[in-house]
């Protein structure tokens, strides 16, 4: 331990690695607010402990559990369908099947805010036919069914894209290997593509299960007392921020063991994926009848995910009082891309900083920072805020400067919160094409910026690409960090949504809605094309 | 020319900018978003020239910036929903007291703090609603009532994570004692027709489909769906009737939209004159007519649909009782299983 770290003083202390140190330790403060948390004893941990710890864990596993499954059911199958079949319409739904990311969850439970009513009829039958306990126990059932259908139609794809990428990344040599020995197309599904897939599944599969746990507007409208949830009802409704705390440090503790899974998963197939990923696939082309039926299992997701709820907000936006270009709303809009856009800047410069001093210095202090600097996604939102503002308590209490109310406190929350988000391509990127070289271009005596600028930056433009859009279209969405930490009179789309939620104005709220789909839109088609395979 | 154009464009620059000095700004912690709002900031700002910069957002989250900000905060008002989050501030040393000779006369006693950190601005009624083909009126009586075997499975009731419940078991717990408000809770939720979920408004909806034939709610959201743009939500008011409960004992529980000056406030006066503003007679008929909340002398607005729930008594326990019993009340409702 102590000869690492002289180690890494000696021989690897240099500008970029103290940066890179700074900026780590910057984004890990408020994170590590949080974490250190897990052992407060505040006054009320008992009450927690006794009587709703354990509704929390057990509602928050059923919610990731059946997100997470129906996520990978729907991913994976459209992944296989769009990259082995070819039928008519299957260019459309390539890229049609991202489109539901571009719905935020509070946007998509709110889309489908009377659905649970539509059941009234069949619960009263089943009171009067059946039981009272049976009708409650039914209700039960469709108030997580309906939260779990509306979570994952809005994010299995980001299982759908991870895997496809798997998928056409995969030899076809093999593939068709395994076709001339005779296997079955199921078999080779099974047998040979899932299990190669499977570190693409799960790291699909990771970013759900984080959106899930992030997500406090579904599951606070449709009932649900997750971890989110209580985390607020404790520090707002007791006045606990100890118990808080402590329950938002097991949410990342939770997490922490997740992405840790994730990582070994990846880690051991890693080397498995790079076959001969040059040649192009040849599309099974289907009969009329498998056509159809395979373009109907391809449309359910993008139906609930994103066509019906599209549908139904611009018909309720016909009867909103404002359109869609009245001078609030563009000033609006104008906030909402310059906040997305200057965001994915400065967070795409900082992962590239971050992570290729790491990798170009191979410093195991750097690394370790990176992997806990990136923790922030995995945080509710609205726990970041919190973080944020108890750090930035003791810096107004020391300097006298409030960072509240800025723009860049947003900045900041941003960049602690989505981090990781442009850091995981650009970090596989670094990984795959630029450490040989790297190396190559350090014992040639080239300096650390020279090689960034000339070799590391041309390779890794299309994950940088991919970071940036992926970050834009998060900022674009995001809700509760902004909510908290906006400066006077600021409004994004995302908090008009909200708000005129809250007042019930259904009609009028759809229309900043539809606004933050369609732009949001235009940058997952670009992301679309970019990860297409160039053939 | 240019040179002239450009002194006078100067001058009158200057002209504003100390017109604009004089006249001031206030900056508005809220957690309101109601056109109501609106409407009554530009009349304060017409007839002052003091200029309101607003950030809305949670009551929670706003205190918990105020906190953060400590004497810096740019803020001068905080404005919350309910008195327990007022209170909150208040303990929290957040506000700092005022008074006027207005305020007092305008504002009823136990709607204000007696120190004057906080003032009430506007009334909620947290009332029974009740399907007008399955109740009869005289079957309701009381909140307590509603604990009763013969409402099993007819009640609904939103989140106990909302505040107006929070509230309401506050003052019950005041009434009652804490252990009678456990099994209160208790009962009710064994009572209601499904777990609780959704808006106030979602339990109106319950109840005009059938679901259940109780609920507990804001009055004032009832305005809000009659007077909406959607027919879905007329009809449903068409099929539920408000009751007004206890009105033979304690009154009905009641709740205000409050606001309180800022430790912090660098406009303290302008802040003064704006919670006047809010309280006098004729902002007081815009909060009940644009958005269908009580004026702060309950009976004394000519809002027909005010009207036509009819007079009731309210509860005249003191509001900071509320943000005192808070705590109290979400450990009851989590030991009841009140979601």
């Amino acid at each position: 331990m102590f000869r690492v770290l002289k180690n890494e003083i000696l021989f690897k202390l240099n500008g970029w690695t103290f940066v890179s140190f700074i900026i780590g330790l910057f984004i890990i403060i408020p994170i590590a607010f949080v974490a250190i948390q897990f052992n407060n004893s505040s006054e009320n941990w008992h009450h927690i402990q006794e009587n709703v710890l354990y509704k929390y864990i057990y509602s928050t596993l059923i919610l990731v559990l059946g997100t997470g499954v129906l996520s990978v059911f729907f991913g994976v199958i459209t992944a296989w369908i769009i990259s082995f079949y070819e039928f008519p319409g299957r260019k459309l739904l390539e890229w049609g099947l991202i489109l539901p990311l571009t719905i935020p969850t509070y946007i998509a439970a709110y889309s489908y805010y009377d659905v649970l009513e539509t059941f009234t009829p069949l619960m009263l039958w089943i009171r009067n036919n059946i039981s009272f306990s049976a009708m409650n126990l039914f209700n039960d059932f469709m108030v997580y069914f309906v939260t779990i259908i509306v979570l994952s139609s809005v994010l299995f794809p980001y299982v759908y894209l991870s895997t496809r990428a798997s998928f056409l990344m995969q030899g076809n040599k093999l593939i068709e290997s395994a076709k001339i020995l005779g296997h079955l197309p199921g078999q080779i599904f099974w047998n040979l593509i899932l299990p190669l897939s499977r570190p693409a599944i799960v790291a699909g599969l990771s970013l759900v299960i984080m959106e899930t746990l992030n997500d406090f507007g579904a599951v606070e409208y449709f009932g649900i007392s997750t971890f989110t949830t209580g985390i607020f009802r404790s520090w707002m409704g007791m006045d606990d921020v100890g118990s808080a705390l402590r329950l938002s440090s097991y949410l990342m503790f939770f997490v922490l063991l997740l992405m840790y899974f994730e990582k070994r998963m990846r880690g051991n197939a890693k080397f498995d994926q790079n076959d001969d990923s040059s040649l192009t696939h040849k599309r099974l082309v289907l009969s009329s009848s498998k056509s159809k039926s395979v373009l109907v299992i391809c449309l359910v997701p993008l139906m609930l995910g994103f066509i019906i709820p599209v549908i139904r907000l611009s018909l309720w936006s016909i009867s909103a009082s404002k359109d869609f270009f009245n001078i609030e709303l563009m000033q609006i809009r104008f906030n909402s891309i310059g906040l997305a856009s200057f965001s994915s800047i400065i967070i795409v410069i900082v992962s590239i900083i971050l992570l290729f001093s790491s990798k170009y210095f191979s410093s195991q202090i750097i690394k370790i920072t990176n992997q806990f600097a990136v923790l922030g996604y995995s945080i509710p939102g609205a726990v970041i805020a919190m973080g944020i503002l108890l750090v930035s308590a003791y810096i107004n209490d020391i300097t006298n400067i409030i960072i509240t109310g800025t723009i860049s406190s947003l900045f900041i929350a941003y960049l602690i919160r989505f981090l990781a988000v442009s850091s995981q391509p650009i970090d596989s990127g670094l990984e795959k094409e630029c450490s040989q070289i790297n190396q190559a271009s350090r014992n040639l005596g080239k300096t650390a910026f020279h090689s960034l600028m000339k070799i590391n930056l041309p390779l890794l433009k299309k994950p940088i690409f991919v970071g940036a859009i992926l970050i834009f279209i998060d900022v674009f969405k995001e809700l509760p960090l902004t909510l908290i930490l906006r400066p006077f009179n600021f409004d994004t789309l995302a908090t008009l949504t909200y708000d005129l939620n809250k007042q019930a104005q259904i009609f009028d709220a759809s229309i900043p809605a539809l606004i933050i789909i369609i732009i949001t839109t235009i940058p997952i088609i670009f992301l679309n094309k970019k990860l297409e395979r160039k053939s | 020319m240019i040179y002239n154009i450009s002194i006078k464009a100067s001058s009158l620059f200057l002209i504003i900018s100390f017109f604009s000095f004089l006249s001031g700004e206030i900056n508005l912690y809220t957690h309101r978003h109601y056109n109501s709002d609106k409407l009554l900031f530009k009349a304060f700002t017409k007839k002052t020239g003091i200029k309101i910069n607003v950030i809305k957002g949670s009551a929670d989250q706003l205190i918990q910036r105020l906190q953060t900000e400590g004497e810096n905060s740019p803020a001068d008002i905080l404005l919350t929903v309910d008195a327990g989050r007022l209170v909150r501030a208040k303990n929290l040393g957040l506000l700092q007291p005022v008074t006027s000779p207005l305020l007092i006369k305008q504002i009823p006693s136990e709607m204000r703090d007696l120190d004057g950190y906080w003032y009430g601005l506007t009334v909620r009624a947290r009332a029974l609603i009740y399907s007008k083909d399955r109740v009869k009126q005289n079957q309701l009586s009381t909140y307590e009532d509603l604990a009763h075997k013969k409402w099993r499975g007819r009640i609904v009731v939103r989140s106990s994570n909302n505040i107006y419940n929070q509230s309401l078991l506050a003052s019950i717990i005041a009434a009652n004692g804490e252990l009678d408000a456990y099994k209160w809770a208790k009962s009710v939720r064994s009572n209601m027709a499904r777990s609780p979920r959704g808006s106030d408004r979602d339990q109106a909806r319950a109840v005009a489909s059938g679901l259940a034939d109780v609920a507990i709610m804001n009055t004032y959201y009832l305005g809000v769906m009659a007077n909406s743009s959607d027919k879905k939500d007329q009809d449903v008011v068409k099929k539920i009737a408000v009751f007004f409960p206890n009105q033979k004992g304690r009154g009905t529980h009641i709740n205000v939209s409050g606001a309180g000056i800022t430790k912090s406030s660098k406009n303290k006066e302008e802040a003064l004159k704006f919670l006047e503003f809010l309280t006098n007679e004729n902002s007081q008929k815009v909060f009940s007519s644009a958005n269908y909340e009580y004026p702060l002398k309950i009976n004394e607005h000519n809002s027909t649909i005010l009207k036509s729930w009819g007079q009731f008594k309210y509860d005249p326990l003191s509001l900071s009782v509320l943000g005192e019993k808070n705590t109290q009340a979400v450990k009851i409702f989590d030991r009841a299983g009140w979601e």
